[in-house]
């Protein structure tokens, strides 16, 4: 497995954001269209409280591997951790931004694990998860 | 033949286990998954550093979730958390499965949550391909 050097990757260091514009479309695609779902059935969304379906909070997992596999490549799909706090309710229609910081770097074995603090925002900048990433450099 | 029950705090014990549907991955499972999340890496689609095309990695999170449909009716759930391992790359054409087991149910702020553990293997190999824990809270009727 060829991973990416430990040194090209600094603590503190700011990843790329990713915009994330969500769709119904996609939410269908993703959830699967069903009635009486939180995610694809409106009415029953507004039944449960929200004012239009909820993007399922996995969704948002995918763009942490998204941001992570940007870094890490090969040392994230094989050897990758998240672990992911959904905090707030993603809606159809909303607007989320990935963030990422490098947090540490911690010796594995012969490799060095690289940990990310991230966090996702929507348009209103509310925080909508929250959590940690890591995964393998080369040392 | 499975007697369905709707799931509900009191419904699911600490120690119940679940078992997935098997899947085989397809390319329009990943097609799909790339346009809902909007990531079109060229790993999925054209070659990767594991030889040949990979899927992403959290493609198989719903099936560890819906795992508890094959039990239970499931109208509405809040996910709270999630943690994963990635053992493994995925690729399309593996037949898959996860099992899993509730390991705790708690009520905090007085709302319910259970926390299941869970394992993707491909079957035809035993390969485990990820793990991981996830935790929903129930909704209120």
């Amino acid at each position: 497995m060829s991973l990416v050097a430990q040194q090209t990757i600094a603590i503190d260091q700011d990843l790329p954001s990713i915009d994330k514009p969500i769709s119904q479309r996609q939410i269908d695609c993703y959830s699967g269209v069903r009635p009486r779902s939180i995610h694809t059935d409106p009415e029953w969304a507004r039944k449960k409280g929200f004012a239009a379906p909820l993007a399922q909070g996995m969704m948002s997992s995918a763009y942490v591997s998204q941001m992570m596999v940007a870094l890490l490549g090969e040392g994230f799909v094989k050897g990758g951790k998240m672990n992911v706090k959904f905090i707030k309710p993603v809606l159809a229609g909303d607007t989320l931004t990935m963030h990422g910081r490098v947090r540490e770097k911690q010796p594995e074995g012969e490799r060095t694990r690289v940990v990310v603090e991230f966090w996702c925002e929507n348009q209103d900048g509310i925080k909508t998860m929250v959590g940690e990433a890591s995964g393998l450099a080369s040392s | 033949m499975i007697e369905f029950r709707r799931i509900s705090y009191d419904a699911v014990q600490v120690g119940e286990q679940f078992t997935s549907n098997d899947l085989v991955v397809k390319p329009e499972d990943l097609d799909t998954f790339a346009y809902a999340v909007d990531d079109h890496h060229p790993w999925y689609f054209e070659d990767s550093p594991f030889g040949g095309p990979i899927v992403h990695p959290t493609l198989l999170a719903n099936q560890a979730l819906m795992m508890r449909h094959n039990k239970f009716v499931v109208d509405a759930g809040l996910h709270a958390a999630m943690q994963f391992e990635f053992i493994e790359p995925i690729r399309v054409g593996m037949r898959v499965r996860t099992r899993g087991k509730v390991v705790d149910k708690y009520e905090k702020r007085g709302r319910h949550y259970m926390v299941t553990e869970f394992v993707t293997t491909e079957e035809d190999t035993g390969q485990i391909l990820l793990r991981g824990q996830f935790t929903q809270m129930f909704f209120p009727d």
